[in-house]
């Protein structure tokens, strides 16, 4: 297990440089004076400070020198200070939101992997069960219901079912208010006595021993999760119950219950497991997908996470927060994407010893 | 091996029709007939053979026995106990008593558990064992079947066919049942570890006073291991009589072919032999033919073979035939 683990975490840097390289062919369709902005901080003051950003960032120098200068960054002769370098957390000035770009996928990064923590369970839990009773009780009642039910979710599209819920449950029932927090709340969270100990809401909230400020951030991202989870629903049912089925038809299923072993016990013992792996690799996209920024969903509900951020950067062509967006987003990918290669040698003995 | 008259295993006009559904609103169009009215004691301590090609429903016999299909009709009685009768939780205590060994000794271990897992759970879960006890009993009986108990550690995957199929044997052991139905035990295997295993089964018959059920297509091997062997055609039992009889003195005109089939190891006897090579293939058990199963493939079929079945009847002392044309 361990040598597979490694030879994993091997391949990452090579991962990071093909993202790299992706990225920075890019940004090499931006003329210079726009790649300026990843070292100008601030609104662009007049054209000799940027032809002097271009000139001293060396933006108009070969291909591989401004590589291994956008990678690393460069050290000011004067002040001693990096400058740029995204191996360092410099992505550049965010233009639309006056902040360096790093500080603000910092803001709003958190937001999304609260929400993310918090849809995980609803989406994948229950999405699996639905799948493992669809496949247990095959063509019975239950199996055409959570068949109709999750296809008719994942006909919805993101943005008529999200307005749906709302109109319901917010315009209506005043149950579950879009945004992150109710301005009272939010004022206790900007306080000094509150302190931000994971930058995660619900975390610091439980940390700080304010429940209630818990339970109205858990108010707020109730609608998002109830969009995404009835969304996905349909794609876990399906993959869950087929994988399951087929399981079900193996030998050794037969053999488990020869050995005189209850229902339950075959199907959650000797089933439900193997019929697993094809429901990691989703369950490892789904929530590769929701760190990554769920983008109608943030932006139905008024969530400041970073799909809604990234939406609004896009619209108004500020590449470089988009860029830097892409690039924090590919190395999301591959640490999601290496847990979900370990989490292969957990569920399957056989991907372990190979 | 030799056997007393008790009877173990009692089957009488044992049917499974699986059904067939078609069309919009999925109606029943009909059923296959993998069995199809089979009736045949096993008594304790033997081994019975039960031949026939592949498709004629032997495994679908045998499993229907252990009530892993739910049999359509009939009646199956072990030890006096009426096993369709029994409701889960009796019948899940039943199994300790009956075992099945599989064909395919790949796909009937569960790939997450180790040997030592796969072999322990039947005793944990019927609680004949706890804790290191069942290490013990494990590490037992993979010595029973010539494994190195060190091997209880290890996945299937890092096993041979044959090293698998024991961990089966083992397997089915571990409760120490005293009925065992082998599901082709042996046709997965490659020809140099057959002999490997059927020995094994034959000994272990002798140190724990198994009964057998040996289903196998391989005439040969089935002569070697069996007491009494079973033909079966088609969904139903065409003859059954005690071993030599049966290779001595074949009736059923099927089983005359089958016979027929096998070589002989002496090249001037095997040129000089009559052989019966049957024509056609196997009908389809969704749609047999009337009458007697057998008789669109019989070399000797007449009129009213076409009428009606044959019945199962005894011809001589332990000699059972299915054919109107056998006196």
């Amino acid at each position: 297990m361990m040598t597979y683990i490694i030879r994993r975490l091997m391949l990452v840097p090579f991962l990071l440089f093909g993202v790299s390289i992706l990225i920075f062919g890019m940004l090499q369709f931006l003329d210079p004076i726009e790649r300026a902005s990843l070292y100008i901080r601030g609104d662009f003051k007049s054209e000799g400070q940027i032809q002097a950003a271009v000139k001293k960032y060396c933006l108009d120098c070969p291909i591989y020198e401004q590589y291994t200068n956008w990678l690393i960054g460069t050290i000011d002769s004067v002040s001693g200070e990096r400058e740029g370098g995204i191996l360092f957390g410099n992505f550049g000035w965010s233009k639309t939101t006056s902040q360096p770009v790093a500080d603000l996928i910092s803001h709003r990064f958190p937001n999304t992997l609260d929400l993310t923590i918090w849809a995980v369970g609803p989406i994948i839990l229950i999405g699996i069960w639905l799948g493992v009773q669809s496949a247990v009780h095959h063509n019975g009642i239950f199996d055409q219901a959570a068949r109709i039910f999750s296809i008719v979710g994942t006909s919805f599209p993101t943005f008529v079912f999200g307005l749906l819920v709302l109109m319901i449950f917010y315009a209506n029932l005043q149950w579950f208010p879009p945004g992150r927090l109710s301005d009272t709340y939010s004022q206790v969270v900007r306080s000094e006595s509150f302190h931000h100990y994971t930058t995660l809401l619900t975390f610091d909230a439980l940390l700080n021993g304010r429940i209630d400020v818990f339970l109205d951030a858990l108010r707020h991202m109730f609608l998002p999760i109830l969009t995404l989870s009835y969304l996905s629903w349909a794609t876990f049912l399906r993959v869950t119950r087929g994988s399951m089925l087929e399981t079900l038809r193996q030998e050794y299923v037969t053999t488990a219950r020869a050995k005189g072993l209850s229902e339950r016990d075959v199907i959650n013992k000797h089933a439900r497991p193997n019929a697993m792996l094809p429901v990691v690799t989703l369950a490892g996209f789904t929530v590769v997908g929701l760190m990554g920024g769920v983008i109608i969903t943030e932006t139905v509900f008024d969530y400041p996470g970073i799909g809604a951020a990234a939406a609004q950067a896009s619209a108004q062509l500020d590449v470089i927060t988009v860029l830097g967006f892409a690039m924090f987003n590919g190395f999301i990918l591959i640490v999601a994407n290496l847990i979900v290669d370990i989490l292969y040698g957990v569920v399957d003995p056989r991907v372990r010893l190979s | 091996m030799s056997a007393n008259n008790e009877v173990l295993l009692q089957v009488k006009d044992l049917e499974m029709h699986f059904p067939i559904y078609r069309g919009v609103f999925q109606r029943k169009v009909g059923a296959v007939r993998a069995v199809d009215g089979v009736t045949f004691d096993v008594r304790r301590g033997e081994t019975l053979g039960l031949v026939g090609e592949s498709g004629c429903g032997k495994s679908t016999t045998g499993r229907t026995i252990l009530q892993l299909y739910k049999p359509t009709n009939g009646g199956v009685s072990f030890e006096g106990n009426d096993l369709l009768k029994l409701k889960g939780e009796e019948m899940r205590l039943m199994r300790r008593k009956m075992q099945m060994i599989f064909q395919d000794p790949y796909a009937s271990l569960n790939p997450r558990m180790t040997v030592g897992q796969l072999v322990g759970e039947p005793l944990m879960v019927h609680n004949v064992a706890t804790g290191a006890e069942i290490n013990e009993r494990v590490a037992h009986l993979l010595k029973v079947v010539n494994l190195n108990p060190a091997f209880s550690t290890r996945y299937p995957h890092e096993f041979s066919g044959g090293q698998r199929q024991r961990i089966g044997v083992a397997r089915a052991l571990a409760l120490q049942p005293s009925f065992i139905i082998c599901d082709e035990p042996i046709s997965a295997l490659d020809v140099s570890i057959q002999a490997q295993v059927v020995n094994l089964l034959e000994e272990l018959q002798e140190q724990f006073n198994l009964t057998y059920l040996f289903i196998a297509h391989d005439l040969s091997m089935v002569k070697h291991i069996s007491d009494r062997v079973a033909v079966m055609y088609l969904g139903v039992f065409v003859e059954v009589a005690e071993r030599d009889e049966l290779y001595a003195k074949p009736l059923h005109p099927y089983t005359q072919a089958l016979l027929s089939a096998v070589p002989i190891p002496d090249p001037v006897a095997d040129a000089k032999r009559a052989r019966t090579i049957l024509k056609g293939d196997v009908p389809s058990p969704a749609n047999p033919p009337s009458g007697c199963r057998f008789r669109t493939r019989c070399p000797i079929a007449e009129a009213r073979c076409a009428d009606s079945r044959p019945e199962f009847r005894e011809v001589s002392p332990g000699h059972f035939v299915a054919c109107h044309l056998v006196n």
